[in-house]
């Protein structure tokens, strides 16, 4: 069998080691990007812009030297895949290439949301998900001197934060009244922003970007306000969206979140599968389709194409979002939805030492958290969420410093601890 | 088969010996006295002691079958070595926290002492040992090697 997959990032790599796991090299396999690279991480694209870690690191990689050639990669590599033809069963290539296929993965990932303003255009106007466009901001960036960063989301702040580190005057301009507003709350928002005007970028909350101004080149942007702010870059950090096309116009079902995909990742169409950020996924948390573009998902989507493209009837339940980030002293974890509606129950508590928990509670279950500080017990709430586990006798100690398995009951723990319970 | 950790909280008596014996055996020297006395930095305990007293048991990685940090760390440090237990490649992690994130166990450790990247610290399985520090070190078998029955 012919396994074609459009893509080279998380939901590639999982595929091909799901296959590769169980299927003796028997397949081939073929990868395809429009980018010319080796796999590589992306949550580290704001070190690799400020030069933390370069290119031929191998912590800048996804997988370590030689992972095309112990998995029988055939790679396509810098060459687009434009049109997929579902009843030849082909994929054409923007040089005029054409790959036949028994099984397809669409992987092409998300693109970056970019407003239709005024300015757009100009030089200097960068985004930064993907390593092309990165490799231009990092060419640019020792002449800027002042740069405005439009979106105060997980990427926008991200960026703010190294930016002025590096030594650029940053400004960072976000539509809401406050930072990171899928993933914090007001409080936590709160913090992140004072350690952004710690690290010296300047904040604009309520706000937006209404154009970008300059010739040829960026020299300033002009807000809703009706203020000014002279900059020689814009980089536009308002999210991402599923890069889509190519399944659209392959006929493939498509929803406002995403391609559609049943539970086994398969498309509409019985011989494409797909996942990761172009897909619409079932959060568990809101019980809603929607796009939820983050890595744990990819893979576990990737994985579950990868397996079911082998016939091994896998499949993938859904999921939530979840992030972990560090914005200069403060390291926070969130989980599924933290900004509830107002039916929810919420246990909250801020520590004497800066720390804060954060639970929502819905029915007996967990359906989101944040933790600010303290986060090495993150991940037995994250799998309270996944499995909806009953917190109703458990909840009571979910502030407590030392939480851990001593507060279970004794059948719930000894069961959990010798992995015979989900 | 793949020999996990096995834990028994009704004989543990709490003399933290396994926390001992895992940092002896990630040190330097491997030398109890020079680790205690001088080494510099001291190894985080890749297992840890909880306790509610009478009750008190150790807990380390499980080494999941289907380990939710393998799939969720940015890098590919997190990975499964040649015996099948989940290991971090220290070279590469970048102690972006992604795997403690998803840990079902809340066992993985931040070690942020390094110079540039921070260290993500788990349970190896003592890669250098037929037996595991910490169940060697254990006075009451309240550690010991056995096989995992899963669930189906």
């Amino acid at each position: 069998m012919h396994i074609v997959i459009l893509g080279n990032s998380t939901v590639a790599v999982a595929a091909v080691e799901a296959i590769r796991s169980i299927d003796n090299m028997e397949n081939k396999i073929t990868v395809v990007s429009n980018e010319p690279f080796f796999t590589y991480s992306h949550p580290l694209l704001p070190n690799y812009l400020v030069g933390e870690v370069e290119e031929d690191e191998e912590k800048f990689s996804y997988r370590r030297k030689g992972f095309y050639e112990q998995n029988k990669l055939n790679t396509i590599l810098g060459d687009a895949a434009v049109f997929i033809d579902k009843n030849a069963k082909t994929v054409e290539l923007k040089s005029g290439k054409e790959i036949a296929y028994d099984r397809l993965i669409v992987a092409t990932g998300g693109i970056p949301i970019v407003p239709p303003m005024e300015g757009v255009n100009l030089e200097n106007v960068f985004t930064f998900t993907n390593l092309t466009e990165v490799k231009k901001f990092k060419t640019a960036l020792p002449n800027i001197k002042k740069c405005v960063v439009v979106g105060g989301g997980l990427i926008g702040t991200r960026l703010t934060e190294k930016l002025s580190i590096y030594g650029v005057e940053t400004y960072l301009i976000e539509l809401l009244e406050r930072l990171v507003v899928l993933a914090l709350d007001d409080y936590g928002a709160g913090l992140i922003r004072k350690e952004l005007e710690k690290a010296g970028g300047h904040i604009i909350t309520g706000d937006s970007v209404k154009s970008i101004l300059g010739e040829k080149k960026v020299c300033g942007v002009k807000l809703a306000s009706g203020k000014e702010i002279s900059c020689d870059a814009v980089a536009i950090a308002i999210g991402v969206r599923p890069n889509m096309d190519i399944a659209k116009n392959a006929g493939l079902e498509v929803g406002r979140g995403g391609v559609i995909t049943d539970e086994y990742m398969r498309t509409s169409d019985p011989n494409i599968f797909s996942g990761g950020d172009i897909v619409e996924t079932y959060d568990l948390t809101s019980n809603q389709r929607r796009s939820i573009p983050i890595l744990p998902i990819a893979y576990a989507q990737g994985e579950v194409a990868g397996l079911n493209i082998l016939n091994r009837e896998v499949k993938f339940k859904g999921g939530f979002p979840m992030n972990s980030m560090k914005i200069g002293g403060i390291e926070f974890i969130s989980m599924g939805t933290v900004n509830p509606e107002k039916d929810a129950e919420i246990i909250e508590r801020k520590y004497d030492n800066g720390d804060y928990k954060k639970f929502i509670i819905k029915n007996n279950c967990l359906s989101g958290a944040i933790f600010i500080g303290d986060i090495e017990k993150a991940g037995m709430f994250n799998w309270m969420i996944k499995e909806r586990f009953n917190v109703k006798r458990i909840k009571d100690y979910f502030l407590k410093e030392d939480f851990g398995w001593k507060y279970f009951d004794r059948d719930t723990r000894n069961l959990r601890i010798s992995r015979q319970l989900k | 088969m793949m020999k996990i950790i096995k834990v028994n909280e009704d004989v543990c008596v709490l003399c933290h010996l396994c926390e001992i014996a895992c940092i002896v055996e990630h040190s330097e020297s491997k030398d109890i006295l020079k680790v205690f006395k001088r080494e510099k930095p001291r190894p985080i305990a890749r297992c840890a002691v909880e306790e509610d007293k009478p009750l008190s048991f150790s807990l380390m990685c499980r080494h999941c079958d289907d380990a939710p940090c393998v799939k969720a760390c940015s890098n590919g440090s997190m990975h499964r070595d040649e015996r099948g237990y989940v290991v971090v490649d220290e070279e590469t992690c970048i102690g972006c926290w992604m795997c403690i994130m998803v840990c079902p166990y809340g066992v993985i450790r931040r070690d942020e002492r390094r110079q540039k990247w921070n260290l993500s610290t788990k349970c190896n399985m003592c890669p250098d040992r037929d037996i595991p520090a910490c169940v060697e070190v254990c006075p009451n078998e309240a550690l010991v090697l056995g096989d995992v029955v899963e669930c189906t």
